[in-house]
């Protein structure tokens, strides 16, 4: 770095125009104004969770599913409790995929003797498609054939089961997406019930603190200390199977992380200063709750539900797998899976969509709440 | 602390009494029938329901329960999965297969955990930590009882590198141990994935501390800092996740252990639910409660003796 | 014709025992490069404690965490050098910047709570630094104690095994510099040390520092935005401003004789018990760093500024030996500008109260 002497400056320095060393037109009175509009902090949450990839491949995901959860079932033109003896355990077929050879209806028999390929009443007319092995089991000439396996079983042209059917001839698809569409309602409604059960415990807990707060705080602790798996299996023998009853027993401890949050908030808002001047102004205490309180903690709040999102989806398709949630015929993933797992190696398609489902969802909801954490971290504001 | 610790095993049982007390009344009062097997004659079954003072009204029937359990360790007799045997020695027998596959699990999960969470923080938004968060994500999403359909159809059956189901009757200790394989790794999936999401986090956090570039101001190389303070720092909260893995030995794994028809403790208890065998379920939901309240004692006494903050700071 | 000088010449006889030229720090954030240090340099010479001001973002910090080889990962080094020893520290290795670290430079942070590990006991941070030099446990905690007992802590036989979250603000603070101390170090480096405690604790801790200087022969570099710590402790002042050092004096030359603009709005903004007229603020905010402004950087802010400001980024000229500003106004083209009046009354007052002292 170079420093001059103010006596000594080299020509190039001394001889910058005269006109260059007149006072500048610098108004500094003001603060600038800020040049950019304020965002308010949902707006900024927002932002920053639209810029995450992710999160709004999730979302899209998510919304997906449950468009699909509405319209599948009423689409496929099945029932989902329909069953047909006769088309029962058949492959999925989709149409176009068909022409490619993969999801196409057909599947290979094995160990089949020779001579009764030929007989129309057990293999109708073209559903033998090809003889893939001619070989002798004992003194049996047996063969090993790829069927037409819709129409060995004497389905309709025309028919499809997307995803193929079960042990009873039902539609796995139409199953799978009732399955799907009760889960879900069964998560969004244990969450809500959790959310306002917590948030109310939570407040009241935390705004009147003391001996109220003492009290609730420990009934929770008690509770908390149930092992979940417990409560719940308690819960659903006490008032069986249904939704209801899943809703209730995903309820009892899942609202005690939500009302401590709740709580824990209160106890960092209700001693600041704009809190204690509502009050001295006379703000009834609902209002105070309400108004001044509770907006503080909706970011948490949300972030929390959405994490709790998963659990519950979970939650409900292991009890159903383990044989206490939803009961058959009422279709649930978990239901659909533990069946499948029953015929696991013969058709294992009937495991593959239900699993296929679960895992997309259950990944789109924790990829989206991790984002929508992300993006509420209000020590994150600003980044992008 | 001594004080500490007392009130809470007081509180401990207080819960154990709440969980026998809830467990007995709801489940005896299902509408349910007791017995109802045709395999027992109904000579054994007269027997039976005499000792079991079946033929009492419901509170003296509760009397009889508690009193069994506090004096004599005595949780009743099995009616229905193993009719006449102790439902504690059920219990008992079960244990083996369960611990052995959740020790080995334990074994693989802690220090895979640890290792894919301290690597995917230290490199932190590298390609590295990318694929491991990926994959966290993953693990913890998927149901265990997806992957383990997942793993039972591709090891198995498609390349069938190891059996489809535990082999209990193995005829030697690698073919046992060949066929644990499978549901050991089910099993270590989910919490291999918990252990790394929580220390990345806290490691992160850690290490971009103010304590952390002070140990690099002292002289420390960024190995020895990121060792003594960021990563010791971290296992603290770690205790958290790592814990519950070891006091859960004991309890199985309600689906895993079904889908490979281990013979352990969480097959029996949905085996005893589904068979109606009401004095096993009900033992099994207080070992299940027991597990879980010793899980919790356990993390915060060892808190308190890991985290001197809570140690010295006077405890609760 | 014209005699250009160095910075690095010592000035008045002393021994330069760190000179930083023409520093140029960068930092790759979500928005750009962000310029934080553009060209600074300095010297600190043996037994002096020269002062860094400037507002927070100024590149102090960031300058000081270069010298200590210690910039976040996401920071580069684009240009300069760092003098110490006969080395250039930018271009140390990692194994040689340890011994330096702790042995040869001490440095105190800002907030002395997270900058201790909770976890650890506070002997036992101490007795790393010394442990890593090869001295034995047994030793290592005599020293220890003798390092807590310089520091001013009463009772350090029984608060050494003790954790951070026991000690006070001020008195953990007192452990942080014992840790800076324990290296046995020639050059301490303060970042803001008082900045996050208590007044009546900030005199305790800046009066320790002078003392502990004293007493050790150190040279110390001193990192704050408050002028009025300054005063207490610089002998040497650089006045920093968006990445730049806009002037650098002796702490009277910069107290009673200030030049540059951004000066007189720092000692403007100085409360002190004289004072009854409002406060002076500095209008508006730094400029974005990310996209440093033509000209001078403060310009924009500046009641002063000349036509020239906003075209040609000003040279340091040269006041006296010790003196210097970078700023149009001692241009001799330049008009004459005097310093706001209220300042002018202000510095006046300084001086009748320093001659009193």
């Amino acid at each position: 770095m170079t420093v001059y002497d103010r006596n000594d400056l080299p020509e190039e320095l001394l001889n910058l125009p005269d006109s260059e060393f007149e006072k500048a037109e610098n108004d500094c009175s003001t603060d600038e104004r800020f040049k950019t509009e304020p965002i308010g902090f949902y707006q900024d949450a927002l932002r920053r969770l639209f810029h995450n990839r992710l999160s709004v491949i999730s979302l899209c995901a998510i919304l997906i599913i449950i468009v699909l959860s509405v319209a599948v079932p009423n689409m496929t033109g099945y029932g989902y409790t329909q069953q047909n003896v006769k088309q029962k355990n058949l492959p999925s077929k989709m149409p176009g995929l068909e022409q490619l050879g993969i999801f196409d209806g057909t599947r290979i028999l094995t160990n089949i003797k020779k001579s009764s390929i030929n007989d129309p009443k057990r293999y109708p007319e073209g559903c033998v498609l090809e003889i893939l092995r001619e070989y002798k089991a004992g003194r049996q000439e047996v063969v090993d054939v790829k069927v037409d396996y819709y129409r060995y079983c004497g389905v309709p042209e025309g028919e499809y089961h997307w995803m193929g059917t079960d042990y009873l001839g039902r539609d796995i698809m139409t199953r799978l997406f009732k399955g799907t569409r009760i889960s879900l309602l069964i998560a969004a409604l244990s969450v809500l019930t959790n959310l306002i059960i917590g948030i109310i415990y939570g407040s009241i807990a935390g705004y009147y603190g003391g001996r109220v707060d003492m009290f609730l705080t420990h009934l929770a602790e008690v509770l908390d200390g149930l092992p979940y798996i417990v409560v719940t299996i308690l819960f659903m023998l006490w008032l069986g199977s249904g939704m209801l009853s899943i809703v209730l027993a995903l309820t009892v401890t899942g609202w005690i992380g939500t009302a401590r949050l709740t709580r824990a908030q209160f106890y960092r808002y209700k001693h600041r200063e704009y809190v204690l001047a509502a009050r001295t102004l006379g703000v009834p205490d609902r209002k105070l709750i309400f108004r001044h309180i509770l907006p503080n903690t909706v970011g948490p709040l949300i972030t929390r539900a959405m994490i709790a999102v998963p659990g519950a989806i979970f939650s409900e398709s292991f009890l159903a797998y383990i044989g206490l949630g939803i009961k058959p015929p009422e279709p649930s993933i978990g239901i659909l899976l533990s069946e499948g797992q029953k015929m696991l190696l013969q058709y294992p398609n009937q495991t593959f969509f239900p699993a296929l489902l679960i895992s997309i969802q259950m990944i789109a909801f924790n990829m989206l709440s991790n984002g929508l954490r992300d993006a509420m971290d209000p020590s994150r504001r600003g980044e992008d | 602390m001594f004080k500490y610790v007392l009130g809470r095993i007081g509180a401990m049982l207080l819960t154990l009494f709440l969980v026998m007390t809830l467990s007995f009344w709801v489940i005896r009062l299902m509408p349910m029938t007791i017995f109802e097997n045709p395999e027992v004659s109904p000579e054994v079954q007269r027997r039976l329901e005499d000792r079991m003072h079946l033929h009492e009204p419901m509170i003296v029937q509760y009397y009889y329960f508690i009193e069994g359990i506090v004096t004599r360790g005595d949780f009743g007799t099995s009616v229905k999965i193993r009719p006449g045997l102790q439902v504690f020695d059920i219990i008992r027998e079960r244990i083996p297969p369960t611990m052995l596959l959740n020790f080995f699990s334990l074994l693989i999960s802690i220090p895979l955990g640890i290792i894919s969470g301290t690597i995917a923080a230290l490199k932190r938004n590298t390609w590295i930590d990318n694929v491991i968060s990926f994959l966290i994500v993953i693990f913890i999403s998927v149901p265990s009882f997806v992957f383990a359909s997942l793993m039972q159809y591709v090891f198995a059956f498609m390349w069938p590198m190891f059996p489809t189901l535990y082999n209990a009757q193995a005829p030697s200790i690698w073919e046992a141990f060949h066929s644990m394989i499978l549901p050991i790794v089910a099993l270590s999936l989910n919490p291999i994935a918990t252990i790394a999401r929580y220390l990345r986090g806290e490691l992160i956090e850690t290490l971009s501390s103010e304590y952390m570039l002070l140990a690099r101001t002292k002289g420390l190389t960024q190995q020895e800092a990121t060792w003594r303070h960021a990563f010791r720092n971290s296992l603290v909260p770690i205790a958290n996740t790592i814990i519950p893995l070891i006091t859960g030995i004991m309890g199985g794994s309600l689906v895993i252990e079904k889908i490979f028809a281990v013979p352990g403790e969480g097959g029996l208890l949905v085996d005893s639910i589904l068979g109606g065998d009401h004095f096993l379920t009900v033992a099994l939901l207080i070992f299940y409660s027991l597990i879980s309240l010793v899980t919790i004692f356990v993390v915060d006494v060892s808190y308190g003796i890991i985290d001197p903050r809570i140690r010295i700071g006077g405890g609760k | 014709m014209s005699e250009q000088s160095s910075l690095s010449q010592p000035s008045n006889g002393q021994e330069c025992v760190l000179s930083v030229r023409d520093l140029s720090v960068s930092f790759r954030a979500y928005g750009g490069i962000v310029r934080a240090v553009r060209g600074v340099s300095f010297d600190l010479h043996r037994g002096e404690t020269l002062a860094i001001v400037g507002e927070s973002g100024s590149g102090k910090s960031v300058s000081i965490k270069s010298v200590m080889g210690i910039l976040p990962s996401n920071a580069s080094v684009d240009g300069g050098e760092i003098l110490y020893d006969g080395m250039d520290l930018t271009k140390v290795d990692e194994a040689k910047m340890h011994e330096i670290r702790g042995h040869r430079i001490g440095l105190i942070f800002q907030d002395p709570l997270s900058a201790l590990n909770p976890i650890m006991r506070v002997g036992k941070q101490i007795m790393e630094v010394l442990e890593k030099r090869g001295i034995g446990r047994k030793e290592a905690r005599e020293r220890a104690l003798s390092l807590m007992q310089d520091v001013g802590i009463p009772e350090a036989e029984k608060r050494i095994d003790q954790y951070p979250f026991q000690f006070s603000g001020g008195m953990r603070q007192r452990i942080v510099i014992a840790i800076a101390l324990a290296g046995d170090p020639e050059i301490l480096i303060c970042d803001e040390p008082t900045t996050a405690l208590d007044v009546t604790v900030q005199a305790k801790i800046l009066e320790l520092i002078n003392q502990i200087k004293e007493k050790r022969h150190l040279s110390v570099l001193f990192i704050t935005h408050d002028l009025g710590v300054v005063a207490q402790m610089a002998d040497r002042i650089a006045v920093m401003y968006a990445g730049r050092i806009v002037e650098t004096g002796t702490s009277e030359e910069i107290f009673f004789d200030p030049r540059h603009p951004y000066t007189w709005a720092l000692l403007s903004s100085m409360p002190d018990l004289e004072t009854y007229e409002r406060l002076e603020t500095i209008p508006g905010t730094p400029p974005n760093m990310i996209y440093p402004p033509k000209g001078d950087a403060f310009a924009a802010r500046n009641r002063y500024a000349l036509k020239i400001d906003f075209e040609r980024e000003p040279p340091m000229f040269r006041i006296t030996d010790t003196h210097m500003a970078a700023t149009w106004l001692l241009h001799p083209k330049a008009p004459h500008m005097e310093m706001p009046v209220s300042l002018a009354h202000r510095i006046d007052r300084m001086k009748e109260a320093a001659k009193h002292v």
